[in-house]
């Protein structure tokens, strides 16, 4: 065996592998968002951070204007804990009032707001889940 | 009929058990009696699989909204076409029809030898009985996975969510569950060459059609649900680094580099445990994608509630078959040792050899940021980092693939590599004023990148080229050869499809979405007002509402168009009419629908921020422009031709057996010529 190729093939292997996994790591810890409840936000532990929020789209809320979107999520696990969340991107085509969305930004603890960079709505193939027995949708109207 | 269809799966699962149990003890023992016997399990298993399925067709096709699963999925308006789709709309028939999948191949690979009772094939059924055990049992023991359950008395039908009333949503996941189990196979010969420690080159024979296979239906099920995510979703993109669709295309990357492993082990008695090792891994990717999409511990736009038993299922099949694959891997290494050791960084071996490097690489680093990171560090990882490595590595790729078959086997000459290169380098700086006039030079790297894209196009003509001498002859022009370069050899002429079609993608997906511009306003329904006309921010599209339509659409739909005419040039050429609209729906709701005006290098994609009716006074309107979105759709069209025009059954049987024959003393030769 041709011992010059096989170590250049073990540098090789390793300057990618290692270069790789630095890349990787070093960019998830820099970017990304804290998974957390609305109810979890209150402590003002998150301001100024990027979080990830799930919640329901509380009813009368939304509201349009040139800028953009903001609506009210309530907290999903049970809590009565709400935040505001103003939005500019594309709107996901479920997004109503009563339906359950994600929402990534930096979180305000003076405003009580998050200025979402993202927004998602849950997937359609989820109805169950959310009751069980199927029933018209509120959506039609 | 709900107690039929439960008991053909109980049914099922016992034959699948006892296919498991005849097999490892026919296989131990070498009693060729007994893997017949495990083949005649097998065809039970599939009979009880067959029964339940068409139990769950019938009921569908019936109504049966007795049936809690088709109340579920389906209301009496569907057609019969969106009826059949209720099956696996949901995560009941979606395992029922991964069942029944796996059922399929495992029959069709059990039949196959019936005649030869072959011990290798013995335990790779025996693999694969076990795998569908688990997924009868998950349909059997976990409530929230069983497809025969009745409805509460009073269920009112819940039709299919209409965002899922599209011909790519009824198609995507059967496709992807086609590429799951196609790709299971392969792992079932890796682990049963394992087993019983054969290393010649009989498992990849047998398993590498499926490889491609699975890998074919997997690449049109992830094409399906980005095309159905751009048309029907309308979220202006067709991929949103959602964990669902990450998990999908970590097996397909990993796929991939068992696909070049295989055809060199098979030809030239290398990169075995290469084979082995991503076969293995395709398969851990494939179970974790199942494991992220059903157990819910992802969130995800996708994800189900959360279900302890499914949970409890699906990890341990995850962790047992890792366990099982690197154990067995570790036990056998030193039998699958590389039949000839790489011998330059110059050589086609070594190019290989880091295109399957990196792509496992590429899968693992997804795999931990969509797993790992938010169920470990309770965080979560958005588009915008996966864009940061998925954008060079896609363009190393592109290198690496242009580059690969230009270099010759073992060692390439400095002369031969600068008199290859040449086209290409040639065709990369023709490249370039094209990609200034599309005026794509705003983004530095995406511009490298199409520059990239430019070169490895004339890597793909020069590599046409090289076969079409060789095949011409010494002292002959190469256009004599050409005909034979390109009909010559199919895997060959299904290499250059696969490759151009993946030059294309890369191009496209770089026109897309680092040049993607986005302008949305709010448009006054007044026709001829000045507040009905939206401008894009760069001044090149102008967009005028001009009326309203309704119609009754698909599925008993209120259909409402709004009309819009789009002009360019500052507003002075009519370009055509587009028409997004909102369809309600009698049962399941309302859902906006984009509509795309194609123009020769970009979409203008038009949609509808919110439902809207005809006495909607503005429309929030947003307007995409993809540069070069079409590439990706005709790359991954050629790239499915490729992969269907290397599983094309040989015209002659024997004269493909006889290849083969040749091939492997080929490799012999080489191994042999090597260690001395």
């Amino acid at each position: 065996m041709n011992k010059k190729a096989r170590t250049r093939l073990i540098v090789a292997t390793g300057v990618i592998v290692v270069a790789f996994v630095v890349g990787v790591v070093y960019l998830v810890s820099q970017q990304g968002a804290y998974y957390k409840q609305v109810s979890e936000l209150v402590s003002g532990e998150w301001d100024g951070k990027n979080v990830e929020v799930g919640g329901r789209v509380l009813d009368g809320t939304i509201s349009r204007d040139d800028k953009g979107v903001t609506f009210t999520i309530q907290d999903l696990s049970g809590a009565s804990d709400t935040v505001d969340v103003a939005y500019s991107g594309q709107m996901p085509n479920t997004f109503e009032a009563g339906v359950d969305v994600v929402v990534i930004g930096e979180y305000s603890a003076a405003e009580g707001r998050i200025a979402a960079d993202e927004l998602q709505t849950k997937c359609p193939s989820k109805y169950e889940g959310q009751g069980t027995t199927p029933t018209a949708p509120a959506a039609v109207q | 009929m709900i107690d039929l269809g439960h008991l053909a799966l109980v049914v099922a699962l016992g034959f699948a058990l006892a296919g498991v149990l005849f097999l490892a003890l026919g296989v131990r023992w070498q009693r060729r009696d007994l893997i017949r016997n495990g083949y005649y399990a097998v065809y039970a298993f599939f009979l009880g699989t067959l029964v339940a399925s068409a139990v769950l067709l019938v009921a569908f096709l019936k109504k049966d909204f007795s049936f809690a699963y088709v109340a579920e999925n389906s209301d009496a308006s569907l057609s019969v076409f969106y009826r059949i789709s209720g099956f696996w709309a949901g995560q009941q028939g979606s395992f029922l029809l991964w069942l029944l999948l796996l059922a399929i191949a495992t029959v069709v690979i059990a039949l196959r030898d019936l005649s030869r009772l072959e011990r290798l094939t013995g335990a790779a059924v025996m693999v694969l009985c076990g795998v569908s055990a688990v997924f009868a049992a998950l349909t059997v023991f976990d409530e929230g996975s069983n497809p025969f359950i009745a409805a509460a008395p009073g269920t009112t039908p819940f039709g299919l969510n209409p965002l899922l009333l599209h011909p790519g949503m009824v198609l995507h996941p059967p496709a992807l569950f086609i590429g799951y189990v196609g790709l299971t196979v392969p792992f079932a010969f890796a682990l049963a060459a394992l087993f019983i420690g054969r290393a010649d080159r009989l498992w990849v024979t047998l398993s590498q059609k499926w490889a491609v296979f699975g890998w074919l239906f997997l690449s049109l099920g992830i094409g399906l649900g980005a095309w159905w995510a751009y048309v029907v979703l309308s979220f202006g993109g067709f991929w949103a680094w959602d964990p669902v669709e990450n998990t999908s295309l970590v097996p397909w990357l990993t796929a991939t580099a068992l696909l070049h492993a295989m055809t060199l082990y098979r030809t030239r008695g290398i990169f075995k445990r290469w084979a082995l090792a991503t076969a293995a891994l395709t398969f851990f990717f494939v179970i974790l994608a199942t494991w992220t999409t059903r157990t819910g511990l992802i969130s995800s736009v996708h994800a189900f509630g959360r279900n302890e038993v499914l949970i409890d299922i699906l990890s341990t099949l995850l962790i047992g078959s890792a366990l099982l694959s690197a154990g067995l891997l570790a036990w056998r290494w030193r039998l699958f040792a590389s039949g000839a050791p790489i011998e330059s960084v110059v050589s086609r071996e070594f190019l290989y050899y880091l295109t399957d490097l990196m792509l496992v690489l590429f899968a693992a680093a997804i795999a931990f940021a969509t797993v790992l990171v938010p169920l470990l560090l309770e965080r979560t990882v958005g588009p915008e980092t996966y864009d940061t490595f998925a954008r060079p590595l896609g363009v190393v790729f592109l290198a690496l693939i242009a580059v690969c078959p230009l270099l010759a086997w073992r060692k390439t000459e400095g002369a031969h590599l600068r008199r290859v290169l040449t086209l290409p380098l040639v065709t990369a700086a023709l490249s370039v004023p094209l990609w200034l006039a599309l005026g794509f030079q705003s983004d530095p790297w995406g511009f490298i990148g199409l520059v990239v894209c430019g070169f490895a196009f004339g890597a793909v003509l020069q590599f046409v080229l090289n076969a079409a001498r060789r095949a011409a002859g010494p002292g002959k022009a190469w256009t004599a050869g050409l005909r034979r370069a390109l009909l010559g050899s199919r895997t060959r002429s299904a290499a250059y499809l696969a490759h151009v079609g993946m030059v294309l993608i890369v191009a496209g997906l770089l026109g897309s979405t680092v040049y993607k511009a986005e302008s949305t306003a709010l448009v006054a329904t007044k026709p001829g007002s000045e507040d009905a006309v939206l401008t894009t921010d760069d001044g090149k599209y102008a967009v005028e509402f001009v009326g309203w339509r309704t119609e009754s659409g698909a599925q008993q739909s209120q259909r409402t168009y709004a009309d819009f005419d789009v002009f360019t040039d500052g507003g002075s050429t009519y370009v055509g009419t587009v028409d997004p609209h909102t369809d309600i729906y009698e049962v399941s709701g309302a859902a906006v629908r984009a509509v795309i005006l194609g123009r020769p290098f970009e979409d203008v994609f038009v949609v509808a921020d919110e439902p809207f009716d005809s006495s909607s006074e503005a429309i929030a309107l947003r307007v995409v422009v993809f540069p070069l979105i079409r590439w990706v759709w005709i790359g991954s069209i050629l790239l499915c031709v490729g992969a269907v025009v290397s599983l094309w059954p040989p015209m002659r049987p024997q004269e493909a057996l006889a290849d083969d024959a040749a091939a492997e003393l080929a490799a012999r030769g080489r191994a042999s010529e090597a260690s001395a």
